[in-house]
Protein backbone atom coordinates (compact mmCIF):
# COMPACT_ATOMS: atom_id res chain seq x y z
CA UNK A 1 0.00 0.00 0.00
CA UNK A 2 1.52 3.53 -1.13
CA UNK A 3 2.45 6.12 1.59
CA UNK A 4 2.16 9.31 -0.27
CA UNK A 5 0.19 12.01 -0.11
CA UNK A 6 -1.97 10.81 -2.77
CA UNK A 7 -2.66 7.30 -0.80
CA UNK A 8 -5.93 8.39 0.79
CA UNK A 9 -7.28 9.93 -2.40
CA UNK A 10 -6.27 6.40 -4.65
CA UNK A 11 -7.50 4.13 -1.89
CA UNK A 12 -11.42 6.32 -1.45
CA UNK A 13 -11.54 6.03 -5.61
CA UNK A 14 -10.25 2.34 -5.12
CA UNK A 15 -13.34 1.51 -3.02
CA UNK A 16 -15.63 2.69 -5.70
CA UNK A 17 -17.38 0.00 -7.16
CA UNK A 18 -15.65 -1.68 -10.22
CA UNK A 19 -12.88 0.63 -9.74
CA UNK A 20 -10.22 -1.59 -10.82
CA UNK A 21 -7.16 0.88 -10.59
CA UNK A 22 -6.33 4.12 -9.88
CA UNK A 23 -3.58 6.45 -10.13
CA UNK A 24 -1.75 9.75 -10.26
CA UNK A 25 0.59 10.16 -13.36
CA UNK A 26 2.82 13.07 -14.43
CA UNK A 27 0.97 13.69 -17.88
CA UNK A 28 4.21 14.99 -19.81
CA UNK A 29 6.23 11.63 -19.27
CA UNK A 30 3.04 9.12 -18.12
CA UNK A 31 5.43 8.05 -15.17
CA UNK A 32 3.47 6.72 -12.15
CA UNK A 33 3.34 8.87 -9.53
CA UNK A 34 1.51 6.63 -7.00
CA UNK A 35 -0.87 3.67 -7.82
CA UNK A 36 -3.62 1.47 -6.35
CA UNK A 37 -4.37 -1.54 -8.48
CA UNK A 38 -5.65 -4.30 -8.49
CA UNK A 39 -3.58 -7.58 -9.36
CA UNK A 40 -3.13 -8.14 -12.71
CA UNK A 41 -3.16 -4.80 -13.62
CA UNK A 42 -0.16 -2.81 -15.40
CA UNK A 43 0.53 0.38 -13.75
CA UNK A 44 2.93 1.76 -16.09
CA UNK A 45 1.03 0.48 -19.28
CA UNK A 46 -2.11 2.13 -17.75
CA UNK A 47 -0.27 5.21 -17.08
CA UNK A 48 1.59 6.37 -20.26
CA UNK A 49 -1.62 4.98 -22.29
CA UNK A 50 -4.01 7.45 -20.07
CA UNK A 51 -1.68 10.16 -19.57
CA UNK A 52 -1.28 10.25 -23.69
CA UNK A 53 -5.21 10.31 -24.09
CA UNK A 54 -5.92 12.70 -21.30
CA UNK A 55 -2.64 14.90 -22.90
CA UNK A 56 -4.15 14.43 -26.36
CA UNK A 57 -7.81 15.13 -25.27
CA UNK A 58 -6.95 18.60 -23.26
CA UNK A 59 -4.70 19.87 -25.61
CA UNK A 60 -7.38 19.10 -28.68
CA UNK A 61 -10.17 21.06 -26.62
CA UNK A 62 -7.98 23.80 -25.84
CA UNK A 63 -7.01 23.89 -29.77
CA UNK A 64 -10.68 23.76 -30.42
CA UNK A 65 -11.24 26.70 -28.09
CA UNK A 66 -13.04 24.53 -26.21
CA UNK A 67 -11.41 26.19 -23.06
CA UNK A 68 -9.65 23.50 -20.08
CA UNK A 69 -10.69 20.23 -20.14
CA UNK A 70 -11.68 19.48 -16.59
CA UNK A 71 -13.05 15.52 -16.57
CA UNK A 72 -12.63 12.85 -19.42
CA UNK A 73 -13.97 9.63 -19.84
CA UNK A 74 -13.82 6.98 -22.52
CA UNK A 75 -16.16 4.18 -22.38
CA UNK A 76 -14.90 1.25 -24.25
CA UNK A 77 -17.03 -2.76 -24.85
CA UNK A 78 -15.49 -3.99 -21.49
CA UNK A 79 -14.12 -0.73 -19.64
CA UNK A 80 -13.89 2.77 -18.92
CA UNK A 81 -10.54 4.86 -18.16
CA UNK A 82 -11.63 7.93 -16.94
CA UNK A 83 -8.97 11.15 -15.85
CA UNK A 84 -9.26 14.43 -14.30
CA UNK A 85 -5.89 16.73 -14.54
CA UNK A 86 -4.30 19.68 -12.80
CA UNK A 87 -1.34 21.49 -13.80
CA UNK A 88 1.11 18.30 -14.78
CA UNK A 89 -0.81 15.68 -12.82
CA UNK A 90 -3.53 13.65 -13.88
CA UNK A 91 -5.91 11.39 -11.58
CA UNK A 92 -6.59 8.07 -13.91
CA UNK A 93 -9.48 5.41 -13.28
CA UNK A 94 -9.85 2.14 -14.88
CA UNK A 95 -13.17 0.92 -14.10
CA UNK A 96 -15.50 -1.52 -14.78
CA UNK A 97 -18.71 -1.03 -17.52
CA UNK A 98 -20.84 -1.25 -14.63
CA UNK A 99 -19.11 1.07 -12.47
CA UNK A 100 -20.96 3.57 -10.93
CA UNK A 101 -19.17 6.49 -13.62
CA UNK A 102 -20.92 9.62 -11.53
CA UNK A 103 -19.71 8.84 -7.78
CA UNK A 104 -16.43 8.19 -10.00
CA UNK A 105 -16.77 11.50 -11.49
CA UNK A 106 -17.60 13.59 -8.53
CA UNK A 107 -14.48 11.80 -6.30
CA UNK A 108 -12.17 12.17 -9.30
CA UNK A 109 -13.25 16.10 -9.88
CA UNK A 110 -13.16 16.85 -5.90
CA UNK A 111 -9.77 15.05 -5.59
CA UNK A 112 -8.23 16.45 -8.87
CA UNK A 113 -8.92 19.91 -7.18
CA UNK A 114 -6.49 19.21 -4.54
CA UNK A 115 -3.49 18.01 -6.63
CA UNK A 116 -0.46 20.13 -6.55
CA UNK B 1 -34.58 23.42 -11.93
CA UNK B 2 -35.46 20.28 -10.57
CA UNK B 3 -37.36 22.19 -7.85
CA UNK B 4 -39.04 23.90 -10.69
CA UNK B 5 -40.33 20.48 -12.27
CA UNK B 6 -41.63 19.47 -8.74
CA UNK B 7 -43.41 22.98 -7.94
CA UNK B 8 -45.43 22.49 -11.32
CA UNK B 9 -45.79 19.03 -11.27
CA UNK B 10 -47.15 19.52 -8.24
CA UNK B 11 -49.93 22.27 -9.17
CA UNK B 12 -50.85 20.61 -12.06
CA UNK B 13 -51.96 17.76 -9.90
CA UNK B 14 -53.97 20.00 -7.80
CA UNK B 15 -55.22 21.78 -10.21
CA UNK B 16 -55.68 19.95 -14.04
CA UNK B 17 -56.68 22.62 -15.37
CA UNK B 18 -53.49 24.99 -14.77
CA UNK B 19 -51.24 26.54 -17.27
CA UNK B 20 -48.19 25.60 -15.58
CA UNK B 21 -48.56 22.70 -18.11
CA UNK B 22 -46.59 25.17 -20.31
CA UNK B 23 -43.46 25.71 -19.11
CA UNK B 24 -43.21 22.48 -16.96
CA UNK B 25 -43.58 20.84 -21.10
CA UNK B 26 -40.80 23.21 -22.36
CA UNK B 27 -38.64 22.35 -19.14
CA UNK B 28 -39.47 18.28 -19.91
CA UNK B 29 -38.28 19.09 -23.46
CA UNK B 30 -35.49 20.46 -22.77
CA UNK B 31 -33.87 18.28 -20.49
CA UNK B 32 -34.67 15.55 -23.70
CA UNK B 33 -37.37 13.94 -21.55
CA UNK B 34 -39.84 13.62 -24.49
CA UNK B 35 -42.16 11.26 -24.28
CA UNK B 36 -43.20 12.61 -20.49
CA UNK B 37 -42.93 16.24 -21.90
CA UNK B 38 -45.50 15.11 -25.42
CA UNK B 39 -47.88 13.57 -22.41
CA UNK B 40 -48.14 16.80 -20.45
CA UNK B 41 -48.45 18.97 -23.37
CA UNK B 42 -50.96 16.90 -24.84
CA UNK B 43 -52.83 17.03 -21.93
CA UNK B 44 -52.78 20.67 -21.75
CA UNK B 45 -53.71 20.79 -25.16
CA UNK B 46 -57.48 19.12 -24.17
CA UNK B 47 -58.01 21.00 -22.04
CA UNK B 48 -56.90 24.66 -23.56
CA UNK B 49 -57.21 23.50 -27.15
CA UNK B 50 -57.04 27.08 -28.58
CA UNK B 51 -54.11 28.45 -26.50
CA UNK B 52 -51.73 29.62 -29.13
CA UNK B 53 -48.79 28.75 -26.66
CA UNK B 54 -49.83 24.98 -25.97
CA UNK B 55 -49.73 24.39 -29.81
CA UNK B 56 -46.48 25.77 -30.10
CA UNK B 57 -45.45 23.66 -27.02
CA UNK B 58 -46.56 20.89 -29.08
CA UNK B 59 -44.86 21.39 -32.33
CA UNK B 60 -41.54 22.18 -30.81
CA UNK B 61 -41.61 18.55 -28.51
CA UNK B 62 -42.62 16.89 -32.14
CA UNK B 63 -39.46 18.51 -33.98
CA UNK B 64 -37.39 17.26 -31.11
CA UNK B 65 -38.80 13.97 -31.49
CA UNK B 66 -37.94 14.25 -35.46
CA UNK B 67 -41.91 14.26 -36.28
CA UNK B 68 -41.50 16.99 -38.98
CA UNK B 69 -45.03 17.41 -40.64
CA UNK B 70 -45.99 16.84 -37.11
CA UNK B 71 -44.55 20.15 -35.89
CA UNK B 72 -45.99 21.69 -39.10
CA UNK B 73 -49.14 20.98 -38.45
CA UNK B 74 -49.34 22.75 -34.73
CA UNK B 75 -47.56 25.79 -35.79
CA UNK B 76 -49.84 25.98 -38.98
CA UNK B 77 -52.79 26.12 -35.74
CA UNK B 78 -50.54 28.70 -33.83
CA UNK B 79 -51.07 30.69 -36.88
CA UNK B 80 -54.45 30.12 -37.20
CA UNK B 81 -54.83 31.69 -33.54
CA UNK B 82 -52.44 34.37 -33.67
CA UNK B 83 -51.74 35.16 -37.40
CA UNK B 84 -48.72 37.26 -35.74
CA UNK B 85 -46.63 34.70 -33.85
CA UNK B 86 -43.16 34.87 -35.87
CA UNK B 87 -41.78 31.71 -33.43
CA UNK B 88 -44.65 29.75 -35.96
CA UNK B 89 -43.48 30.93 -39.16
CA UNK B 90 -39.65 30.45 -38.33
CA UNK B 91 -40.75 27.16 -37.18
CA UNK B 92 -42.50 26.21 -40.05
CA UNK B 93 -39.70 27.83 -42.25
CA UNK B 94 -37.50 25.24 -40.50
CA UNK B 95 -39.69 22.24 -41.05
CA UNK B 96 -39.34 23.28 -44.85
CA UNK B 97 -36.00 23.63 -44.73
CA UNK B 98 -35.82 20.57 -43.28
CA UNK B 99 -37.78 18.30 -45.51
CA UNK B 100 -35.82 19.95 -48.53
CA UNK B 101 -38.68 22.16 -49.49
CA UNK B 102 -36.51 25.61 -49.64
CA UNK B 103 -38.36 28.15 -51.47
CA UNK B 104 -41.37 27.50 -49.15
CA UNK B 105 -39.02 27.79 -46.11
CA UNK B 106 -37.92 30.97 -47.76
CA UNK B 107 -41.38 32.34 -47.65
CA UNK B 108 -41.89 31.65 -43.99
CA UNK B 109 -39.03 33.40 -42.82
CA UNK B 110 -39.64 36.14 -45.32
CA UNK B 111 -43.54 36.85 -43.78
CA UNK B 112 -41.33 36.16 -40.35
CA UNK B 113 -39.17 39.16 -40.95
CA UNK B 114 -41.69 41.79 -42.55
CA UNK B 115 -44.16 41.05 -38.98
CA UNK B 116 -41.32 41.85 -37.27
CA UNK B 117 -39.80 44.57 -39.05
CA UNK B 118 -36.76 43.17 -40.02
CA UNK B 119 -35.49 43.81 -36.47
CA UNK B 120 -34.67 40.29 -35.70
CA UNK B 121 -31.24 39.18 -36.41
CA UNK B 122 -32.05 35.75 -36.11
CA UNK B 123 -34.37 35.67 -38.72
CA UNK B 124 -31.95 37.88 -41.18
CA UNK B 125 -28.77 35.25 -40.26
CA UNK B 126 -31.34 32.68 -41.27
CA UNK B 127 -32.53 34.03 -44.55
CA UNK B 128 -29.18 34.85 -45.88
CA UNK B 129 -28.07 31.52 -44.81
CA UNK B 130 -31.18 29.65 -46.67
CA UNK B 131 -30.75 31.49 -49.74
CA UNK B 132 -27.27 30.35 -49.88
CA UNK B 133 -27.86 26.55 -49.16
CA UNK B 134 -31.18 26.89 -50.93
CA UNK B 135 -29.16 27.99 -53.97
CA UNK B 136 -27.57 24.50 -53.47
CA UNK B 137 -30.34 22.63 -52.92
CA UNK B 138 -31.92 23.82 -56.24
CA UNK B 139 -28.83 23.49 -58.41
CA UNK B 140 -29.00 19.61 -56.95
CA UNK B 141 -31.88 19.18 -58.90
CA UNK B 142 -35.45 17.84 -57.68
CA UNK B 143 -36.08 15.16 -55.39
CA UNK B 144 -33.66 15.92 -52.50
CA UNK B 145 -35.29 15.34 -49.54
CA UNK B 146 -38.80 15.01 -49.11
CA UNK B 147 -41.95 15.86 -46.48
CA UNK B 148 -42.61 12.76 -44.48
CA UNK B 149 -46.27 12.63 -44.35
CA UNK B 150 -46.59 11.59 -41.03
CA UNK B 151 -44.90 11.73 -37.59
CA UNK B 152 -41.69 9.41 -37.59
CA UNK B 153 -39.23 9.33 -40.64
CA UNK B 154 -38.04 6.21 -41.79
CA UNK B 155 -34.74 6.11 -43.31
CA UNK B 156 -35.87 6.34 -46.55
CA UNK B 157 -37.41 9.66 -45.92
CA UNK B 158 -34.91 11.42 -44.30
CA UNK B 159 -33.67 14.20 -45.42
CA UNK B 160 -30.87 14.08 -48.17
CA UNK B 161 -28.87 17.55 -48.36
CA UNK B 162 -27.08 18.20 -51.49
CA UNK B 163 -23.43 18.13 -50.47
CA UNK B 164 -23.20 21.67 -49.97
CA UNK B 165 -25.66 21.79 -47.26
CA UNK B 166 -25.20 18.59 -45.38
CA UNK B 167 -24.82 21.48 -42.81
CA UNK B 168 -28.34 20.85 -41.76
CA UNK B 169 -28.02 16.80 -41.46
CA UNK B 170 -28.48 17.02 -37.63
CA UNK B 171 -30.40 20.22 -37.16
CA UNK B 172 -33.62 19.08 -36.13
CA UNK B 173 -32.14 16.74 -33.88
CA UNK B 174 -29.87 19.31 -32.13
CA UNK B 175 -33.03 21.75 -31.88
CA UNK B 176 -32.61 24.72 -30.15
CA UNK B 177 -30.47 23.68 -27.22
CA UNK B 178 -26.80 25.21 -27.75
CA UNK B 179 -25.47 22.13 -29.55
CA UNK B 180 -23.62 21.08 -32.57
CA UNK B 181 -22.30 18.41 -34.39
CA UNK B 182 -19.74 17.39 -36.82
CA UNK B 183 -19.26 14.61 -38.97
CA UNK B 184 -15.63 13.94 -39.68
CA UNK B 185 -13.84 11.38 -42.02
CA UNK B 186 -11.19 9.25 -41.35
CA UNK B 187 -8.63 11.91 -41.97
CA UNK B 188 -10.62 14.26 -39.94
CA UNK B 189 -12.52 16.33 -42.90
CA UNK B 190 -15.71 17.61 -42.02
CA UNK B 191 -18.51 15.54 -44.31
CA UNK B 192 -21.88 17.21 -42.35
CA UNK B 193 -22.75 19.12 -39.62
CA UNK B 194 -21.92 22.93 -38.96
CA UNK B 195 -19.48 24.42 -35.95
CA UNK B 196 -19.68 28.04 -35.34
CA UNK B 197 -17.68 29.94 -33.27
CA UNK B 198 -18.67 32.74 -31.06
CA UNK B 199 -18.17 35.03 -33.88
CA UNK B 200 -20.07 33.20 -36.07
CA UNK B 201 -17.36 31.87 -38.10
CA UNK B 202 -18.17 28.28 -39.16
CA UNK B 203 -14.88 26.69 -37.78
CA UNK B 204 -15.73 22.78 -38.38
CA UNK B 205 -12.47 21.90 -40.12
CA UNK B 206 -10.29 23.53 -37.80
CA UNK B 207 -12.02 21.32 -34.61
CA UNK B 208 -12.66 18.15 -36.77
CA UNK B 209 -8.78 18.50 -37.63
CA UNK B 210 -8.13 19.19 -33.93
CA UNK B 211 -10.62 16.60 -32.18
CA UNK B 212 -10.09 13.70 -34.84
CA UNK B 213 -7.06 13.18 -33.55
CA UNK B 214 -8.02 12.16 -30.04
CA UNK B 215 -9.00 8.89 -31.57
CA UNK B 216 -6.03 7.15 -32.29
CA UNK B 217 -5.08 7.47 -29.16
CA UNK B 218 -8.45 5.97 -27.79
CA UNK B 219 -8.02 3.18 -30.15
CA UNK B 220 -4.07 2.83 -28.83
CA UNK B 221 -5.68 2.80 -25.32
CA UNK B 222 -8.15 0.39 -25.34
CA UNK B 223 -6.56 -2.53 -27.14
CA UNK B 224 -3.85 -2.20 -25.07
CA UNK B 225 -5.66 -2.42 -21.95
CA UNK B 226 -7.78 -5.25 -23.65
CA UNK B 227 -11.37 -3.34 -23.09
CA UNK B 228 -12.21 -3.86 -26.70
CA UNK B 229 -13.45 -1.59 -29.09
CA UNK B 230 -13.80 2.47 -27.34
CA UNK B 231 -17.33 3.25 -27.87
CA UNK B 232 -17.77 6.96 -26.61
CA UNK B 233 -15.71 9.72 -25.13
CA UNK B 234 -17.08 12.59 -23.23
CA UNK B 235 -14.94 15.37 -22.82
CA UNK B 236 -15.84 17.90 -20.08
CA UNK B 237 -14.05 21.20 -19.97
CA UNK B 238 -14.81 24.80 -18.32
CA UNK B 239 -17.53 25.98 -21.11
CA UNK B 240 -18.38 22.75 -22.80
CA UNK B 241 -19.20 19.33 -22.94
CA UNK B 242 -17.79 17.47 -26.00
CA UNK B 243 -18.78 13.52 -26.91
CA UNK B 244 -17.22 12.00 -29.35
CA UNK B 245 -17.94 8.39 -30.47
CA UNK B 246 -16.53 6.07 -34.00
CA UNK B 247 -18.92 6.48 -36.87
CA UNK B 248 -19.31 4.51 -39.79
CA UNK B 249 -16.16 3.77 -42.09
CA UNK B 250 -13.49 5.01 -39.31
CA UNK B 251 -15.10 8.36 -39.00
CA UNK B 252 -16.23 10.02 -35.84
CA UNK B 253 -18.54 12.32 -34.85
CA UNK B 254 -18.49 15.05 -32.65
CA UNK B 255 -21.06 16.77 -30.25
CA UNK B 256 -20.66 19.65 -28.26
CA UNK B 257 -23.05 21.54 -25.86
CA UNK B 258 -22.60 24.62 -22.86
CA UNK B 259 -21.58 23.64 -19.92
CA UNK B 260 -25.51 23.71 -18.65
CA UNK B 261 -26.49 20.82 -20.94
CA UNK B 262 -26.72 17.63 -18.91
CA UNK B 263 -24.85 15.06 -19.46
CA UNK B 264 -27.34 12.34 -20.55
CA UNK B 265 -28.88 14.69 -22.99
CA UNK B 266 -25.99 15.15 -24.41
CA UNK B 267 -25.29 11.26 -25.01
CA UNK B 268 -29.01 11.16 -26.08
CA UNK B 269 -28.15 13.13 -29.19
CA UNK B 270 -24.87 11.74 -29.76
CA UNK B 271 -26.44 8.05 -30.50
CA UNK B 272 -29.52 9.93 -32.82
CA UNK B 273 -26.77 11.73 -34.78
CA UNK B 274 -24.93 8.78 -34.81
CA UNK B 275 -27.94 6.81 -36.08
CA UNK B 276 -28.32 9.58 -38.67
CA UNK B 277 -25.25 9.47 -39.49
CA UNK B 278 -25.08 5.85 -40.36
CA UNK B 279 -28.29 6.38 -42.30
CA UNK B 280 -27.03 9.46 -44.16
CA UNK B 281 -23.73 7.71 -45.28
CA UNK B 282 -25.77 4.45 -46.55
CA UNK B 283 -27.83 6.48 -48.72
CA UNK B 284 -24.96 8.42 -49.97
CA UNK B 285 -23.23 5.31 -51.15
Amino acid sequence: MSSSPFASVLAALTRQRGVRASLVVDENDGIVVDSNLQIGQDGDRVAALAASLYRKARLSARAAQLGTATFMQLEAERGRICAAGRNDLVLVVVADPAANIGMIRVEMIKAAGGLP
Amino acid sequence: MADDVRRWSDELARDPASLVFLPLGETLRRQGQLDLALKIATRGLERHSHNPDAHDLLARIAVDRGELQRAFDEWDMVLRLTPEHIGALKGMAFVRFQQGNTPEAEQYLQRAAEKNGGGDAEVAAALANMRGAGRGRRDAGPGTGGAPENGAQPASRIPRPAPNDSRALFADILGEHEQTALLLDDQGLVLAGIYVDGSGNDVGDEVGAELSGVTDSARRATRHLDIGEWRAIILETEVAVVTMAPSTADGLLVVAASKATPLGLVRRVLDRCLERARKWLEAAR
